[in-house]
């Protein structure tokens, strides 16, 4: 079994970024190798850049040898190319996509120019399709079988006898995704139909959860966040008519409209926080990839307790790994990279870290590997961060007041031991200890991966 | 091995390389030296010689081992490394292998007039490399509790597993 998983547009690509946190802690059901794609006209924006380094980072170091018994890095990614896939090339018009001058003055180009006003037609669409998801329906269809190589690959991986899941996710309320999701879908399905035994497609459809306010610009096209409940409202109605493409649909939104940042009509502007709509809708891929290949569509409801209030007794998901995780990621950050950083500075002696004697005096620290996974390391503690400090929403799965962000720190090394919010006995003090206790792991296990592997399991209760 | 089993045999250890560097310092120093020595001094014979010495060797020992144990107790319950600036502690390691080296030395120095015994300076020399050298030092690099485990200088030669498996 191979995992697929494809954002569409800039929502996808945030989902897409918190599920490759959940995939490198260890949370995706089985070992299967998740292939990623990412599909955005929009390729400067800086959601997907940043969604883009984490991933960067881990396809770099995930080859670290942790060992085969290990849930840590057990899901390797591959990154699906051209990544991210730019259905609309560079500065072309949805008239240059259409090719707009074969048709014109046939019935063909009149109907056209009905159906889409001159605005529409003119607009350069390197910010992506504006919040104008008729747009991305048009270029998307006429572009994917060409400029896409996902429907090949999926069919190699098929003729080689696997079978695949292929998991979209975007937004219903905006440009790319909700242009996206169903023409996608269609031609996957279309695509792929020889194999329709040995192929699921599910989706998550986002629901609004955010609001903006963008500066005023008469002459321009761009998304509105007062046109996403109505745009919402029409995308549910053609799922609810149409036929459903999807084998597993899921549905994840906000009552509570978060209002982000500056507005961005798109490109590197385009950096909102992580939000818990996203690692929900993360967690969904996580549901559909731990299911049968073909099981009878099943509708789920997933409420939580509290109205403004998310705990872990909220998520469909174990806190156990993604506590450890966590724990290792801040142990990581506190005790280990300073030292490190010290050690290769000179400014500190090693005697001082059995572990670093043990297991990385004779380790490269400034290998690729390495360096990424410093990198990650921060990347995890930013997206966490911005999770737990969410504007309008109390979120407690990882307690905010005990680390800060960029660059990651823990402010309060005392709640490291209750970092869920329950009491353990794991302090920083005893995460040292057990770094330079005796143990025992195959031979397989070996150089920083080792230390890694060592690290992260003295980070369980 | 867990924890609190590595605990008590570590302590047990330093009990018991007291107890052998105590006896150990005890029969060299009486066998090289102590005749002579109790044969110079007036109103005194060998074995009059011997069970004082014996209660000098016992107090210095007995002091040299609650330098030891004093470093793994601290080491071990008290210190906590729960940032990388707290790790270490050689200043405090070698404090007290500077009070080992006192009590090895000034003991016998201030203690011998009072108990009205005479030494040489073998028996000084031999109870700086028995309770300073092996009582403290030698034994601190093996039972170090792991936190700290290359504190004491020369563990990393004697007991690094480079890449432990």
């Amino acid at each position: 079994m191979s995992y697929y998983f494809i954002s569409i547009g800039g929502t996808g690509a945030k989902v897409m970024e918190s599920l490759t946190h959940l995939c490198i802690a260890g949370l995706l059901p089985s070992n299967e190798r998740l292939y990623i794609a990412a599909i955005d006209p929009d390729v400067g924006n800086g959601n997907l850049e940043r969604t883009s380094t984490a991933l960067n980072n881990f396809v770099v170091f995930q080859n670290f040898s942790v060992g085969n018994d290990t849930t840590l890095f057990k899901n390797k990614i591959s990154i699906v190319r051209p990544f991210p896939w730019n259905p609309t090339g560079h500065d072309k018009t949805l008239d240059d996509l259409i090719e707009f001058y074969h048709h014109s003055n046939t019935p063909v180009g009149k109907l056209y120019e009905v159906l889409y006003t001159k605005k529409e037609r003119d607009t350069t669409l390197n910010e992506g399709f504006r919040g104008h998801p008729s747009i991305g329906a048009a270029v998307l269809a006429k572009k994917f079988d060409d400029g896409s190589r996902l429907t090949a690959q999926i069919e190699k991986v098929i003729g080689e006898g696997d079978s695949v899941k292929i998991f979209l996710a975007g937004s219903v309320f905006g440009g790319t995704g909700a242009a996206g999701l169903p023409t996608i879908a269609r031609l996957l399905k279309n695509n792929l139909a020889d194999y329709a035994d040995r192929v699921s497609i599910g989706g998550v459809l986002i629901l609004p959860y955010f609001s903006f306010t963008p500066v005023d610009k008469l002459d321009e096209l761009f998304a509105r966040s007062e046109n996403f409940l109505p745009n919402t409202k029409a995308a549910l109605k053609y799922y609810s008519e149409k036929e459903n493409l999807f084998d597993a649909t899921y549905f994840v939104g906000d009552s509570v409209m978060t209002p982000v940042g500056e507005f961005s009509v798109g490109s590197a502007n385009q950096r909102n926080e992580a939000h818990i709509v996203e690692l929900y809708a993360a967690l969904a891929a996580a549901d559909f990839y731990s299911r049968p290949l073909h099981t009878p569509k099943i509708f789920k409801y997933i409420c939580h307790h509290e109205r403004d209030k998310f705990s872990w007794s909220d998520f469909p998901a174990s806190s156990e790994r993604f506590v450890q995780f966590a724990r290792f990621i801040f142990a990581y950050v506190h005790l280990i990279k300073p030292v490190l950083i010290a050690l290769m500075s000179g400014d500190a002696k090693d005697y001082k870290y059995p572990w670093f004697v043990d297991f990385l005096k004779d380790v490269d620290l400034t290998s690729p590997e390495v360096v990424n996974f410093n990198f990650y390391a921060e990347a995890f503690a930013a997206w966490l961060k911005q999770i737990e400090t969410l504007n309008g929403r109390e979120i407690f799965l990882i307690n905010p007041d005990m680390f800060e962000a960029n660059p990651a720190k823990l402010v309060d090394k005392k709640l490291f031991a209750t970092i869920d919010g329950n009491k353990s006995n794991l302090t920083l003090h005893e995460v040292f200890y057990r770094l330079t206790e005796p143990f025992k792991f195959d031979s397989t296990v070996k150089g920083f991966g080792k230390f890694l592997r060592r690290l992260y399991d003295t980070c369980a209760v | 091995m867990n924890r609190t089993t590595r605990t008590i045999i570590k302590i047990f250890l330093i009990v018991a390389v007291t107890v052998a560097c105590t006896a150990a310092a005890y029969y060299l120093c009486s066998n090289v030296t102590g005749h002579a020595l109790a044969t110079a001094s007036d109103n005194m014979n060998y074995s009059r010689w011997q069970e004082k010495f014996f209660a000098l060797t016992r107090t210095t020992g007995l002091i040299n081992g609650l330098c030891a144990l004093s470093w793994f107790l601290t080491a071990r319950f008290l210190f906590k490394v729960d940032e990388a600036a707290g790790a270490g502690k050689r200043i405090f390691w070698a404090t007290l292998l500077m009070a080992s080296l006192a009590v090895s030395l000034g003991i016998p120095h201030f203690y011998a007039p009072i108990i009205g015994i005479k030494l040489n300076g073998i028996i000084f020399g031999l109870f700086a490399a028995i309770f300073a050298g092996l009582g403290y030092w030698l034994l601190t690099i093996f039972t170090t509790p792991l936190a700290f485990k290359y504190t004491p200088l020369g563990a990393q030669l004697l007991t690094s597993k480079r890449d432990a498996t």
